[in-house]
């Protein structure tokens, strides 16, 4: 919702909380979560992490919009989630992967190596392309390169076209980010090979992708 | 639209081709029969016996039987969808899926008839039409005992476009549909006439139902335009209230089967950005 839709006086972030938890239709839920998460306060994070585990793929698709809108501030929040709880992980993974927080890489390469859903392995091989690394020292930035790249060149093998496609996406951007050794380099650009074979069991829209990564790859 | 059920009862285990093989083969379990079939098909086999036992299993027929594990004539439905599935070496199987076509059973009509709309066969297209000919009043109409239409409509219709003989008999036999009371056999009309004779007019029954409130819908219209390769739906397909994931299937199918523009790097930028 955006803020001219809301009322004259603009509620706070404690009153769009108990709107949220006082919710008691579905539609009220979308509401009351959209109002939360169109709100630039990190105090939000916990209740929309919340509200991803009420199985209300509406109102969880307006909480991880809002998630990714707070950026780092909503990754504590994310990764307190109880890991039993699979519908509420696999929005969770959509929202880091959105965000980019380094904290998530655990939790993505897991999503990407094990997850039953191509949907949320999908959101994962992006996510892992697509991590900030920029502040972070040049070793430990090294260290976090060669774990995304390990989990996205094991997952070039997904029995789901929409995954390798995904994967594409991500080894691009990861080639993108940042530098990478020349070993590295080579293994990235063998994985977007393997992933441009023509073959009946790999459809064309995944060979064009892997296509265009290569041709946007730098020298090492 | 894809089938409703044409996942496999139980997953269960991984199984080997031959083990596959050999369910389909027993006739004691039905309902291992039914994963053997769906098994062959989805793997795609390639085992020289797997066209002949399928061709067997596609004439099992079943009383109905709630306390049995597997419906009526499961086991034969399975078999039509995976015979879809196994081209060139299913082409041998078309004169068998013909006479399914003809059987009492509008499931087993409606498998018979996406598999030959799969195996893209010329033979098929004077039945599929035949079946469609009285309109959407009678073949279309609503059966009297349940809400299932006379005849499968959406898959006869969505065979005749896959197949792809563009005839004037052929539009003929479809176009009545285009008006059908249900949104979802719209939609298939107007794929089926798009994907025939390229006329944009068509397309846009299929981007108005974009905007359909229902979202079962909004999918058969999405999958519709994929199946089509329309390009110029591109925007109306990225801004459609669905699940990520069928607009990703969508827009896959405006790469491979779609021509001119928007062109390849707009859409694979759009797909991107649905990830």
């Amino acid at each position: 919702m955006s803020a001219a839709a809301m009322p004259m006086s603009c509620p706070t972030t404690a009153e769009l909380i108990a709107a949220v938890q006082r919710a008691d239709s579905s539609q009220g839920l979308l509401l009351a979560t959209q109002a939360l998460a169109a709100c630039p306060d990190p105090a939000a994070a916990s209740t929309l992490v919340e509200v991803l585990g009420f199985n209300n793929p509406g109102a969880a698709v307006a909480a991880v919009d809002g998630l990714i809108g707070l950026g780092p501030g909503a990754v504590d929040a994310l990764l307190q989630l109880d890991p039993e709880n699979y519908g509420a992980r696999a929005w969770a993974v959509r929202a880091l992967a959105g965000i980019g927080d380094v904290r998530g890489l655990e939790l993505l390469v897991d999503a990407l190596g094990t997850d039953v859903a191509a949907s949320v392995r999908r959101a994962a091989a992006k996510g892992l392309g697509a991590l900030r690394l920029g502040d972070l020292e040049p070793a430990r930035q090294a260290a976090i390169q060669a774990r995304c790249l390990d989990a996205l060149l094991a997952a070039t093998a997904d029995g789901e076209w929409v995954v390798r496609y995904a994967v594409a996406v991500g080894l691009e951007g990861l080639a993108k980010a940042s530098p990478l050794d020349p070993a590295a380099h080579g293994a990235l650009k063998a994985g977007l090979q393997r992933l441009q074979v023509v073959s009946a069991e790999n459809p064309p829209v995944v060979q064009l992708r892997a296509q265009l990564a290569l041709d946007h790859l730098s020298p090492p | 639209m894809a089938d409703a059920d044409a996942s496999p009862p139980q997953a269960g285990e991984p199984i080997s081709e031959q083990e596959a093989l050999g369910r389909l083969r027993q006739t004691s379990d039905p309902s291992q029969q039914y994963y053997g079939a769906w098994w062959l098909g989805r793997m795609r086999s390639q085992h020289p016996e797997a066209v002949p036992l399928l061709q067997g299993a596609l004439r099992l027929r079943r009383p109905r039987d709630t306390g049995a594990g597997v419906e009526e004539n499961a086991v034969a439905r399975n078999a039509a969808r995976a015979l879809g599935k196994l081209a060139p070496a299913a082409l041998c199987a078309i004169p068998d899926l013909l006479d399914t076509l003809e059987d009492p059973d509008d499931g087993l009509r409606e498998a018979a008839a996406r598999a030959l709309g799969e195996l893209q066969a010329p033979e098929a297209v004077a039945a599929l039409c035949r079946r469609l000919s009285s309109g959407p009043e009678v073949a279309g109409g609503q059966r009297g005992d349940s809400p299932r239409l006379v005849e499968p409509c959406e898959a006869l219709l969505e065979a005749l476009g896959d197949i792809g003989v563009a005839t004037p008999e052929v539009l003929a036999v479809v176009e009545p549909f285009t008006t059908h009371s249900r949104p979802i056999i719209r939609s298939a009309a107007a794929r089926t006439l798009l994907q025939l004779s390229g006329d944009a007019r068509w397309s846009a029954v299929l981007v108005e139902l974009l905007d359909h409130p229902q979202l079962q819908v909004r999918r058969a219209a999405l999958m519709d335009l994929g199946a089509a390769g329309w390009r110029p739906a591109l925007e109306p397909i990225g801004r459609t209230l669905a699940e990520n994931s069928l607009k990703l299937m969508a827009l896959r199918g405006l790469v491979e089967q779609g021509k001119g523009d928007p062109g390849i790097p707009q859409l694979l930028a759009c797909m991107d950005s649905l990830l």
